[in-house]
This record gives structure tokens, C-alpha cells and sequence, in this order.
């Protein structure tokens, strides 16, 4: 008899509810039959709240099926005498880093698994040190956690996991929280265990990302809608519109050239191959001389020489901010780039007046940070701050009385229905369907608008973001960008961090890269982003619509220097288009 | 220091490793000898002994390396507490009886005993604070938990699970540090909404209002981190056995028992002499 090997996990018409949910609610998971086999490598993609979370939990037996069965490796996962092997079989690494790091030291928490399957000790000091080795913790083994960085906190989580040793590995968004150098560190350990043969499992909301696996599963509302390739799901467009996904950037910005120039219309799918083989520019238009940039309005921002000093004047003091110095002007929304830990989070707090300056020279607008008898109230009324997650700072009830908290605060009861009533317009959230709703209720992207309705209720001129967009799926992040260029229009004047390129160059105009704690360089973000070293320099990726653009340009294709947004290279195209028929 | 440098704050809690001849001890060894000396400060009725005992304590922190004034910085804080037990003390102490009276307000009198201990008092909690704080600077929490789990193995013999025990003891202390950062993040974000922070307000009602943005924040980030946590230690495969085994494996030495022997004579003498 040929001896078959079993799937590694298989769901049999498997069915979840929320325990204490709702009969008649659709159920967190939907009938859902598939089976991975060993050494496949599966994203899994959706909107917030599609039930991805859920259907990795039950691939461990976190979760247990309401309906059907979850066989791993032949065993029924509700079995409990199976539990040892499954859990020591698939490792999960979660989303918050902070969340999975038990033991106080990050050698012992690499420990802990084996610890618990009773690994005797020499053995486990084998497989610590070697799962560290791993993923390149090797030299921090004896740090504290709540002293890392937060890409290095995913990659000690993984090594946990694979001091495990683990047939299978489950991330469940473990790059959500990360820069972009982590999340390719992140990647490349998922491809490693790829070539080892371990079968890898991946949530996520970048279709980046996603496009790297061989197989993809699509969940909408606890369906599985899609269970193929990248290629098929990406080219299926009507269906990532109803989950609320999209196409890879890569991928819509050479869909989209190869419609708009013949010379184009033969580029390969593969981003990489498409750039090597763009041809030399034939056609007739010249790019007619740039018009000089309009004026920089007034200095909004002035920064001269800041230092800042976690925990000053004792023995765990770090310097966080080195000798930072940087104008912003009013009428550009400003960026700010940069690894995690590079110091972006601090600076940004600086100017909300969260933090005052150790040394050096602040100015905000029309309020002087060295003036000793500043008036902060009016600091916070001119430049209003919203942190990253802003959300999981709620404490109120209601989303009105949320939205109220802060001009209560800061201008006092007077007009403050108008006030929190012209905030939710502004994030499109309907007064009178939204403000007795109860905030935990809310889906994430809404959440998200509460917060910013937060803080736009306190009418500042200056907006702060810090990551906007981290955490929401493809349809919210485009639903938030339009609703910060509207309020741009409306005079607000945007200032914002962001570890998502898509963010930057979307919504700003100027850009600082910041890297451990200084201030590389200011500028204007597409100048910026085509200096490959500088990019390089701090860590940071070049945007796929750059790298495209700067191409074509090396090419010979009149396209302008200062293209970061795709609609301004596809307008660039349509002029050559317009120029090209009517010759 | 900022207004939210929460961290800076709890002084208590924090290993500072120096690598020192303290630092290099056998857990269970610090574990019994910080016992015996916590202990005998507790108890002991005689003020030479508190002083052989702030005198130990301040060798032990001369050899453990860790910033002198950095220690003393955490007995700033409970400092007017102290104060004030202190100085109840010396009138509660003081009766009109005694012969040797100092000072004579009215009912109200100041003896020589009733200073004596009252500065007594205020001595032995500033020997408490500074032994435990002392403790926690040359101990790691896994290595307070390694001694504890060595110390408290005899009663699995007799049934009574430790493992459980020992692994709330580990979750709490490992949330201390994040329930400080959580509490900054919480003050500044509402702080940028306008908050004020640092300005009291009259009214035990205004105070109780002042205080809910902060800590339902809190508690809901608590609890969802406890959840998270949980499930991170179940899919680690925590509690599928009974037992579990450990990494380091404990090694007591000449040196350790040494150790333990000076310790036991220093406390045997602050709680005799």
C-alpha cells in the first residue's frame, strides 16, 4: 500500500460563533473546507473583522469548531490528549509584539515553549541559542524587552516559536506594527523557513506581501471566497473590490501604464522584469521647462538644535533626539520617515508641547517653547495631536461624548454640540447615526474616524498624525487619505509620520528622514525619495511608483522630476499620449 | 525629568546589571538572606541593630555597583509618608507620665523616648525600602523565579501545585514596566486632547472624574494585553504537562552558602545586640 502523507491541516466544513454571540449573526466563520499540506507557504488576506484571526486560531487549537472538525496532521484538534503535538507542531507569532513575551529576559522567553513540553535543559539551551542565532538576536540575549525595538521584539517572538520546533509557523499580521526594513526582515525569515520546508501561514493587509506566497486564501464575513494563486486573486478585481482589498501597488501601476502607451502595453506582470525591460523613449514630446516651484509659505514650524533625553539623570538614560533642526512651511503637508525607534514619535510629541525642549530652540506657529510663561492650552488648540492606534485611548461611552472630550477641555461647553457635530462631518460619520453609538461596537476603521474627529473637533490648524493609517485594511486606508486631503482643502495644515511609503506619498508635499534620532535631510518628498543612497542610508525602502518613474526617466521618457503619486505618472503618459496622436 | 517620564518613577522593580560579586550569587542564596535581613530590620527592638543593619545594607550596595544616589532616589518618594508616621509616632509615644519631658504643648508633650522611636520608625522603613529595592536591583525577575521555584519545589511532593503560582508572580512583574508606559501614553494622548495633568482640582468628585480617563484606558489595555498574553502562552504550549523543566540549572557553591551564613550572623545581630 502507498503510503500517503496527511494534509498537515484540514478543516472539515468547519463553522465558528463567538461564544455567547448571537444565533441569528452570521457566524465568525462560515463553513470552511481546505486542507494545507506540509511545506506550503499561504497568506491569508481581508478586511478588518473578516475573520482571518479566527481561522488561524483554529489551525492550533486555539479555537475549537463550533460545527465540523480541524484535523492537524490526521489528529482531531478537539482531542485533548493531541494538545502537546499540535501546539509544539504549529507556532504562532502574533500581531502586538509586546503581547507574547512572557519571561523577563529574552533568552528565557525563547525558553519558554520547550520549558512547557518539558525539553530537558541542555537541550533547550541548544535550541535557544540556536533559534536566536536564527533570527539574529544572538547579541541581545540577555537584554530586557521592554528595551527593544519592535521588529526586534517579532523576531524574538519567532525565535520562541522555533525553539519550538515547529512543523508549521502562523503569523498572524506580525508585520502590521513594523518599519519597512523590519517587515522585509519579517519576510525574509518567512522565506527561510519557506526553503527549510517548514509550512508558513501569513495574515496580512499588504498585498505586497501577500503576492510573495504561493497560495492565497480571500475571507469576506467568514467566507472563504478565494483559495488560488496571487496572480488569479489579483487579477480578479470585481472580487477584491467586495472584500475590501486591492491590487498590489506594483501591479496597478503596470496595469495601468500598459493601457495608456503602446511602447508599454507588452511589460511583464513581474514588477522586477517589467523595469529591466522598459524601452527606450521613441515618441516626440519634450517635457516642457518645469515651472518654478511656487514660494514656501510662512515658517510654521521651526526646530533648531532639539536634543531630548529619555529618562534623564538615571542609570537607563538614552538620548533619544540628537541636534534636530528643520523648517516647516504652511501650505505643504510635511512627512516625517524613519525606522522604528529612529525618534519620530518623541519629535512628533515635541510639538504638541508634550515635551519641552532639554536644549535647543522650538517654535510652533506663534508659540515659543523657551518662552517660560507659555500658554500650552493654546499650544494644543493650534496643533492638535493624534497618536498612533488613537483608538485604544477611548474611555468614554458614546462616540459623541468621545468626540467632546477635548473641546470641553479647551474651550469650554459653549458651541460644543456645533463643534463635535462639524468634526464628524468632516471624517464623514453621520451626527445623528453616530454619536449614541457605543464606541467598543465600532469597526476599526470607524474607530479610526472617531479618534480623528477627536481631535479635528478641537479645530487646530495644525493636524499631527502618528502612523494614520497603521492597522486598517486596504478600503479604510484609502477612505482615511481622502478624508485628510479634504480637510487639507479646508485649511488644515497636515503633518504626519509614517512607516507606510503609501501614506508619504500620498499625502505630503515636504518630507524629513529621520534616523536614529537625527534629522538626515528636508526636502521635498519626491526629491527626496529619488536619492537611492539617502533612502538607503536610513533604512527605509524606495516607493515602487519612484523606482518606476525613475526608470522610465533613465529611459528617456519626459517625465517629470517630482512624480511620487501615481496619478501624476499616468498624467505624464496621457500628455505624451495627447502630444503623440495629434502630430 | 517630564511631566510623563513614568518610568523613571519606580526605582523598585528595575535590575541593573553590574555583574557584580552580589549580581553573581545563587538566587536562592539573595532569596534566604534578603529574607533574614528583611526580617530582622522588621523586628528587631534595638537601635544599634538598625544601624548594623542600614550599615550592611549600604556595604551590600557598595559592592553591588549600582549608582548609589540612583538607590536613595526611591525612598524620595514615600519619604513624607514616613515623615508623618514618624512624627505621630513621637507624640503617641510620649505620654505625660514620662520624667523627661522636652517639650510641653499643652496635652501634647515630647519625650527623649518618644523621639528616639519615632526616628526609630522612620529608620527601619527607610532599611525596609532600601532592602527590597536593593533586591530587586541585583536579582532578575527570572532568576527571583528560578530561587522561588527551586525554594517552593518540596510542596509539589505534597501536592500543592507552585507552577501556577510562580507564573503569576512572573506575569505580574514582567507587566510593571508596561503599566507605567501605558499610563504615559495614556496621560500624554489625553493630555493633547487637553487634559490637564498635574493641576489638582478641588473635591474628592473632580478628583474621581479627573482620574476615569486614565484608567479605563488603562484597565481595557490591561485586560486586552492579559488576553493576548494568555493566548500567546497557550499556543506556547504553557499547561499542556503537568511539569515543566528550566533552562539554567541552579548551582549553590562555597561562596553562596558563605554568603548565606554572613547574612544569617548579620541578622541574628541586628535583631540581638
Amino acid at each position: 500500500m502507498e503510503h500517503v502523507l496527511p494534509p498537515l491541516i484540514q478543516f472539515e466544513r468547519v463553522t465558528y460563533r463567538h461564544p455567547g454571540s448571537d444565533k441569528s449573526s452570521p457566524p465568525a466563520l462560515n463553513d470552511i473546507s481546505l486542507s494545507i499540506d506540509p511545506g506550503e507557504w499561504v497568506a491569508i488576506v481581508g478586511a478588518n473583522g473578516s475573520g482571518k484571526t479566527t481561522f488561524a486560531r483554529h489551525c492550533n487549537a486555539l479555537l475549537l469548531p463550533s460545527h465540523g472538525r480541524v484535523l492537524i496532521a490526521g489528529k482531531d484538534s478537539a482531542v485533548q490528549s493531541s494538545l502537546p503535538q499540535i501546539r509544539a507542531g504549529i507556532g504562532m507569532v502574533f500581531q502586538n509584539p509586546e503581547d507574547q513575551i512572557v519571561a523577563t529576559l529574552i533568552e528565557e522567553d525563547t525558553a519558554f515553549g520547550p520549558e512547557n513540553l518539558a525539553v530537558l535543559p541542555a537541550e533547550i539551551r541548544a535550541r535557544v541559542a540556536a533559534a536566536l542565532e536564527t533570527v539574529k538576536m544572538s547579541g541581545h540575549k540577555e537584554q530586557l524587552p521592554h528595551l527593544l525595538s519592535a521588529g526586534q521584539k517579532q523576531r524574538v517572538a519567532l525565535a520562541g516559536v522555533l525553539a519550538m520546533q515547529p512543523e508549521c509557523v502562523i503569523f498572524d499580521e506580525s508585520t502590521a506594527m513594523l518599519d519597512p526594513r523590519g517587515r522585509l526582515d519579517v519576510l525574509a525569515e518567512m522565506q527561510a523557513l519557506h526553503n527549510r520546508g517548514i509550512t508558513v501561514l501569513f495574515i496580512t493587509h499588504f498585498m505586497e506581501e501577500a503576492a510573495r506566497a504561493e497560495r492565497v486564501l480571500a475571507l469576506n464575513s467568514g467566507n472563504l471566497v478565494f483559495d488560488g494563486t496571487p496572480k488569479d486573486l489579483f487579477a480578479d478585481l470585481h472580487l477584491l473590490n467586495t472584500c475590501g482589498l486591492e491590487q498590489p501597488s506594483t501591479l496597478m501601476l503596470l496595469r495601468e501604464i500598459r493601457l495608456l502607451n503602446p511602447q508599454l502595453a507588452n511589460l511583464p506582470v513581474d514588477f522586477e522584469q517589467a523595469l529591466a525591460q522598459i524601452p527606450q523613449y521613441s515618441g516626440s514630446y519634450q517635457l516642457s521647462p518645469e515651472p518654478s516651484f511656487p514660494d514656501a509659505g510662512e515658517i510654521l514650524i521651526d526646530v533648531e538644535g532639539l536634543n531630548h533625553t529619555y529618562l534623564r539623570d538615571t542609570p537607563l538614560a538614552h538620548q533619544s533626539l540628537f541636534d534636530i533642526s528643520l523648517k516647516v512651511h504652511s501650505g505643504a503637508a510635511h512627512g516625517f520617515c524613519g525606522a522604528t525607534g529612529s525618534g519620530k514619535s518623541t519629535l512628533l510629541q515635541h510639538l504638541n508641547g508634550l515635551y519641552r525642549p532639554q536644549s535647543g530652540k522650538l517654535r510652533i506657529g506663534p508659540y515659543d517653547f523657551n518662552d517660560p510663561h507659555l500658554d500650552i492650552k493654546a499650544v494644543r488648540r493650534f496643533a492638535g495631536l493624534v497618536f498612533q492606534n488613537p483608538e485604544i485611548y477611548f474611555f468614554e461611552q458614546y462616540v459623541g461624548d468621545e468626540i467632546a472630550y477635548g473641546p470641553k477641555n479647551l474651550y469650554g461647553r459653549d458651541g460644543l454640540a456645533k463643534r463635535v457635530r462639524d468634526a464628524m462631518e468632516l471624517v464623514g460619520l453621520d451626527f445623528e447615526k453616530f454619536k449614541d453609538r457605543v464606541t467598543y461596537t465600532l469597526s476599526g476603521g470607524e474607530k479610526r474616524k472617531v479618534a480623528l474627529a477627536a481631535t479635528m473637533a478641537l479645530q487646530p490648524r495644525l493636524l499631527i498624525l502618528d502612523e494614520p493609517t497603521a492597522g486598517l485594511d486596504p478600503a479604510s486606508r484609502r477612505n482615511l487619505h481622502s478624508i485628510l486631503k479634504k480637510s487639507q482643502g479646508s485649511g488644515v495644515e497636515l503633518i504626519l509620520s509614517s512607516h507606510s511609503m503609501g501614506d508619504i506619498t500620498e499625502l505630503t508635499e515636504n518630507l524629513t528622514i529621520v534616523s536614529k534620532g537625527k534629522a538626515l535631510r528636508t526636502g521635498n518628498t519626491a526629491d527626496l525619495f529619488n536619492d537611492a543612497q539617502l533612502i538607503n542610508e536610513a533604512s527605509l525602502g524606495q516607493p515602487s511608483i519612484v523606482k518606476l518613474a525613475g526608470v522610465l526617466r533613465a529611459r528617456g521618457w519626459p517625465i517629470p522630476q517630482r512624480v511620487v503619486r501615481a496619478e501624476q505618472l499616468f498624467n505624464a503618459l496621457r500628455a505624451m499620449n495627447a502630444r503623440d496622436s495629434y502630430e | 525629568m517630564s511631566e510623563f517620564d513614568f518610568l523613571s518613577r519606580i526605582p523598585l522593580g528595575q535590575y541593573i546589571p553590574t555583574g557584580s560579586i552580589i549580581h553573581r550569587l545563587d538566587p536562592r542564596a539573595k532569596i534566604i538572606m534578603f529574607g533574614a535581613l528583611l526580617i530582622a530590620i522588621t523586628f528587631t527592638p534595638s537601635y544599634i541593630g538598625l544601624a548594623i543593619g542600614i550599615a550592611a545594607l549600604l556595604l551590600a550596595l557598595l559592592l553591588s555597583r549600582v549608582p548609589i544616589g540612583f538607590a536613595l532616589k526611591g525612598l524620595l518618594a514615600p519619604l513624607p509618608f514616613l515623615l508623618i508616621i514618624a512624627i505621630i509616632q513621637v507624640f503617641f509615644y510620649s505620654s505625660a507620665l514620662d520624667p523627661d519631658i522636652l517639650i510641653k504643648m499643652g496635652k501634647l508633650n515630647i519625650t527623649s523616648a518618644g523621639l528616639l522611636a519615632g526616628a526609630m520608625l522612620l529608620i527601619r522603613f527607610a532599611g525596609l525600602i532600601l532592602c527590597l529595592s536593593l533586591m530587586s536591583f541585583i536579582t532578575s525577575t527570572s532568576e527571583l523565579l528560578q530561587g522561588m521555584t527551586k525554594i517552593l519545589s518540596p510542596l509539589n511532593r505534597i501536592g500543592i501545585q507552585t507552577m501556577d503560582f510562580i507564573m503569576i508572580i512572573q506575569v505580574t512583574l514582567r507587566f510593571l514596566p508596561f503599566l507605567a508606559q501605558s499610563a504615559e501614553r495614556i496621560a500624554k494622548a489625553q493630555a493633547s486632547r487637553g487634559s490637564d495633568w498635574g493641576q489638582k482640582r478641588k473635591g474628592l468628585f473632580n478628583r474621581i472624574r479627573q482620574v476615569i480617563p486614565m484608567v479605563i484606558p488603562l484597565f481595557i489595555i490591561s485586560l486586552r494585553r492579559s488576553e493576548n498574553l494568555a493566548l500567546a502562552m497557550d499556543a506556547r504550549a504553557y499547561g499542556v504537562f503537568k511539569y515543566r523543566t528550566s533552562m539554567t540549572e541552579l548551582d549553590f557553591s562555597w561562596s553562596d552558602g558563605f554568603a548565606v551564613l554572613i547574612s544569617i550572623i548579620v541578622s541574628l545581630a541586628i535583631f540581638f545586640v
